[in-house]
């Protein structure tokens, strides 16, 4: 999900610009835009399973790209539970066991909540434009908005994704589409964002669907409650004692 | 006592039929114990020969990591082939495996399967990696006849396997299934795609790696060599020797009840031998016989009937056993539902030791099991026993 | 003449009593060894079937497509209902609920986070119910290295290998963290009660044995399961009956065509691997058994024969006497059928006797089995199934009867001038 986030935010842009930019140039926009000092924001998870479908909400409070709490809040099992994000350790506490359970190794490999996502999704902070090399391919319309096209080839070899496809709002630059490759060109992952809303000035696409393209299913559906900005928290979330309160 | 066997052959042959149905009977006793575990010797050997020939060859070599019941050490259990495995490689005596987990998507579902990569060039193995030079826009990959049926893909058939390389970067591509191979050795077969090693090597990033070696004639076998721990065919194939155990405890009881059988048989005769032979026990008292001796002519009679036998049993044990061992036996059943074109053979082997320990463990019964009533005439009152009386 | 005969039989215990004796043992040994073959030859069939395959298994459809991966998403739903359904349909079975699933099995240090974790392949079956025969089906009780079975709710058994390799002992408390049916995460807590081994490389190395309550608990099941087991109440499998009901169940249960989650029946032989194991004892059986029998016919044979030569003076004196040739050979041969029957009785008793004995308290072959991957039973078993009730009976009494047909025969070129020789005593 903090990754998501992170591209989300790393997207948001609002400083419009009339002449093409170049790939980097939209990254750095991005980031310099959302550099905020800190981002609470509740958000709503609908993992399409093959039978059913579950809902998961949750509250994450974060700080950079280094820090990270989340706590769930419903449904009722899973209310309660905490999840920590320090640095490259991600702890897990679940009320019911009063147990805090480090997710290291294979494990991070999982599913996060059966969702088309895995831990080590979210545990990548490092930044695009970091490991990324972009270019912009083309303008393309998108849902009725002009999109620039751009083309991300990592430049580092330790990265789940090889290559990404992004489409960005040539106007609000708020990302509307992701797709993720892998080395050989294959597509595997596609993101769709979309009711994209002003929220404390910014563009926020509110509404991501996130699928895996080789498997059968309708993917997993993560929509933004609120968000907020620059708020105050205390920092001591972010210290494995909070997990317990 | 060259009389007394004299005078046993004669009495013997002269019995007819029912000496010949006792020494057919025990004939059959040899016939089929042998061949029973020749057979299970040949199926011993058959899943060693099908292990080595198809896995194994004369031993491996592991990385120190690899646990094959353990999923999660295989994306770490890889490193550089040795210098030392080198010249080897080369000459055909050694082929390095590389191992890496992936997921195939067969009609959209996600199938976690292990790929492994062998040089298609190897002759060590009877896997048909030959076959992975099949000039083809996807993929070549060889699979198993189980693993065909289990994930619906024939020979001809494409499906996207996905995996990560040695850095967990996601990649995929299009494999084409080029042939499609009938083993009994499930561990070669079971959720797993053959591809040749350079292409894995290379997707993976991991340049000349392995994770094991299956090696032919080696010289120098080492306990270690650098990350690779050897693994013996004794390691290996403890499994069939567990089962071969267990299954030779559970025929020993059946030769046990066949033997009881076949002395049953001789038991019965011994006694009505001597029930109707009363008036010649007496004579031979009264001519100067000692009773010790009579019971050993009587004895010596029917132990004689496992001579027969064993003659009798290698006058057709022989051919059939030959015949056998060259055609195999078969086990009668339909295989084709298993997704095997081959039904497993067993080729018995028959072994000097295992044929004098079965003729000697039949003429000691019969010996035992003829003197037992014998001793009867011991307590014989020689005088009736002239008259005839029943005693 | 049946009468008159079976007085003479009884009363001349040397007519009666040698060859119904031999009759008699050959049938034993024959049934005994049926019994006993049919025994050795399931016994891993039977040992599959209760750890895991059943003699039949409810699974839902996607479920069995998907098998391997153990889909707690694809499970059944209302199984209460669906097992009384179950045992109202088909009341000579014993349906069981059970889970597997796959989870991460977490050990907490003083402090309660992780010290150790390890994969764990799990299973849900029902412990502590009043009518609970899992421990036993299972073997649990025998299986068990360290501590105890689970006594009450929350505790767990652990394969003994798994428990070292995480430093557990009995008494630790562990956490299973895993996936629920619907795909949340669970996490739960239990107490090592004792560790087990199997003598299976693949079931000792990570292997958890839970209450189905608690599995479901912890896998949010309320009123779930991956399967509903059943097993014959004969005891064995029997492939025929398998067929039979695996039908009638697809017949009566599949309400709505194309409900991929509608329950569908497997028997033993469609489970990976089993239908060969099921086929090639059977195969074995009928070989070695038909080889045997063969052999007894042989010796029954004989044993008719020298029957009827035991009796050859008795011929001649009722020849003597004026009696026709005919009526001795067919009354003598009256006397064979009944031998064949009396022995073939008493035979069946013993042999059935001896092959209880074995069924119930089996040969132990000692420990030696230990650590294979392949799951060998160490007990060696007899069972009976009907054929043994009437198996003997065949070459008991055919045999018996050819060979005083044949010995028989004798008679017939017997000569008065014979017969006085012979009463010179």
């Amino acid at each position: 999900m903090k990754q998501i986030i992170n591209i989300m935010v790393a997207f948001l842009l609002v400083v419009p610009s009339m002449a093409q930019p170049t790939a980097n140039d939209l990254l750095k926009k991005i980031d310099q835009n959302l550099s905020s000092k800190n981002r609470v924001f509740e958000s709503e998870m609908t993992i399409h399973g093959k039978r059913a479908s579950r809902t998961v909400v949750s509250k994450t409070y974060s700080v950079g790209d280094k820090q990270a709490f989340t706590e769930y809040l419903s449904p009722a099992r899973e209310q309660g539970t905490k999840m920590l994000k320090l640095e490259n350790q991600l702890w897990i506490y679940s009320p019911s066991t009063d147990r805090t359970i480090q997710i290291s190794g294979h494990m991070l490999r999982q599913s996060v909540m059966g969702s088309d996502l895995s831990y080590e999704d979210m545990m990548d902070d490092r930044k695009l434009t970091e490991i990324y090399d972009g270019q912009v391919l083309r303008t393309e319309t998108l849902d009725d908005r002009t999109c620039y096209v751009v083309e991300l080839i990592a430049n580092v070899s330790d990265v789940a994704y090889h290559k990404r496809l992004m489409w960005v709002d040539a106007e609000r630059f708020v990302p509307l589409k992701e797709e993720l490759y892998a080395k050989s060109g294959q597509l595997l992952k596609q993101t769709v964002m979309s009711e994209v809303l002003k929220i404390q000035g910014r563009w926020f696409p509110t509404k991501m669907v996130y699928k895996d393209m080789l498997k059968q299913g309708d993917g997993t559906e993560f929509k933004v409650l609120n968000a907020s900005f620059d708020q105050d928290i205390p920092d001591y979330l972010f210290t494995k004692a909070a997990l317990k309160q | 006592m060259r009389i007394a066997f004299k005078l046993a052959y004669r009495n013997l042959i002269g019995a007819g039929l029912r000496t010949w149905l006792n020494v057919l009977v025990l004939s059959f006793s040899f016939v089929i114990i042998i061949w029973a575990k020749g057979v299970l010797v040949g199926w011993d050997h058959q899943a060693k020969t099908d292990m080595a020939q198809w896995e194994i060859a004369q031993g491996q070599y592991w990385h120190k990591l690899y646990d094959p019941y353990d999923f999660f050490t295989i994306a770490d259990s890889h490193a550089p082939v040795p210098e030392a495995f080198q010249a080897a490689i080369d000459q055909q005596a050694m082929v390095p495996i590389l191992v890496a987990q992936g997921t195939i998507y067969p009609e959209g579902r996600m199938m976690p399967i292990l790929i492994k990569g062998i040089k298609s060039d190897q002759t060590l193995l009877k896997i048909p990696a030959y076959k992975l030079d099949t000039i083809s826009d996807a993929i070549p990959v060889v699979i198993g006849a189980n693993m065909s049926k289990a994930c619906h893909l024939k020979k001809g058939d494409r499906t996207i396997l996905r995996w990560r390389d040695s850095q967990g970067t996601f990649d995929a591509a299009e494999i084409e299934v080029v042939e499609v191979f009938s083993t009994l050795v499930p561990s070669v077969d079971a959720a797993q795609v053959w591809i040749d090693l350079k292409t894995l090597q290379e997707k993976l990033n991991m340049p000349d790696e392995a994770t094991l070696f299956s090696f032919g004639a080696l010289e120098h076998q080492p306990a270690e060599q650098g990350d690779f721990l050897l693994k013996t065919t004794k390691d290996l194939t403890s499994e069939i020797d567990d089962m071969i155990a267990t299954k030779s405890k559970g025929q020993a009881v059946f030769y046990g009840i066949l033997l009881l059988l076949a002395m049953l048989a001789i038991f019965d005769t011994q006694i009505l031998s001597i029930f109707r032979r009363q008036k010649e026990i007496g004579t031979y008292v009264a001519l100067g016989y000692t009773r010790r001796e009579v019971v050993g002519l009587f004895t010596v009679e029917g132990a004689m009937h496992a001579v027969l036998a064993a003659g009798l049993a290698a006058a057709y044990g022989i051919p059939f056993f030959i015949w056998q061992s060259k055609v195999g036996f078969t086990i009668p059943m339909d295989t084709s539902e298993f997704g095997m074109a081959i039904s497993p053979t067993m080729y018995p082997v028959y072994s000097v030791g295992l044929i004098l320990s079965t003729t000697l463990i039949v003429l000691i019964t019969t010996t035992v099991v003829s003197y037992w009533p014998s001793r009867r005439i011991a307590k014989m009152n020689p005088t009736e026993a002239l008259r005839g009386k029943i005693q | 003449m049946i009468k008159f005969l079976f007085k003479g039989l009884w009363r001349d215990k040397s007519r009666s009593r040698m060859p119904i004796l031999i009759v008699a043992v050959g049938v034993a040994l024959s049934v005994f060894l049926h019994a006993y073959i049919t025994g050795m030859m399931g016994d891993s069939i039977e040992m599959n079937a209760k750890m895991s395959f059943g003699h039949v298994k409810v699974v839902s459809k996607a479920y069995a497509e998907n098998m391997s991966q153990m889909p707690l998403d694809l499970a059944l739903m209302e199984t209460t209902d669906l097992t009384q359904r179950l045992s109202q349909e088909f009341p000579t079975i014993t349906w069981v609920e059970r889970i597997q699933f796959g989870g991460l099995v977490d050990a907490p240090d003083a402090e309660g986070s992780t010290m150790t974790q390890g994969p764990a392949v799990g299973m849900g079956v029902d412990l502590l119910s009043e009518h609970a025969d899992e421990v036993e089906r299972m073997n649990l009780a025998q299986s068990l290295i360290q501590g105890r079975l689970p006594g009450q709710p929350g505790e767990v058994l652990l394969s003994d290998q798994f428990a070292r390799n995480l430093k557990v002992n009995p008494g630790d408390a562990i956490t299973l963290i895993g996936s629920t049916m619907y795909g949340g995460m669970s996490y739960y807590n239990f107490i090592v009660s004792g560790t087990v081994s199997f003598g299976v490389k693949v079931l000792d190395k990570g292997t958890m044995i839970a209450d189905i309550q608690d599995v479901r608990l912890a896998l949010d099941m309320e009123d779930a399961a991956t399967e509903i087991v059943g097993f014959f109440s004969i005891g064995y499998f029997d492939g025929d009956i398998a067929s039979n009901i695996s039908h009638q169940f697809n017949d009566k249960f599949t309400e709505t065509p194309g409900d991929e989650y509608a329950p569908a029946m497997l028997t033993l032989k469609d489970q990976p691997g089993m239908g060969q194991m099921v086929d090639l004892g059977a195969a074995m059986g009928a070989i070695i058994t038909g080889v045997f029998m063969f052999a007894m016919a042989l010796v029954l044979w004989n044993a008719g024969l020298l029957g009827g030569i035991r009796r050859y003076g008795e011929f001649g004196i009722r020849l003597a006497m004026g009696e026709a040739k005919s009526h001795v050979y067919i009354s003598l041969l009256y006397e064979s059928v009944m031998i064949g029957i009396m022995g073939a009785v008493v035979g069946t008793m013993f042999g059935l006797f001896f092959a209880w004995l074995l069924q119930t308290y089996g040969l132990d072959l000692g420990d030696s089995m230990k650590g294979s991957s392949i799951m060998l039973p160490t007990v060696l078993r007899a069972r009976i199934t009907p054929v043994d009730f009437y198996i003997g009976f065949i070459p008991g009494i055919v045999s018996t009867l050819i060979g005083t047909a044949l010995a028989g025969l004798g008679i017939y070129k017997r000569k008065t001038s014979q017969l006085f020789k012979e009463l010179e005593v």
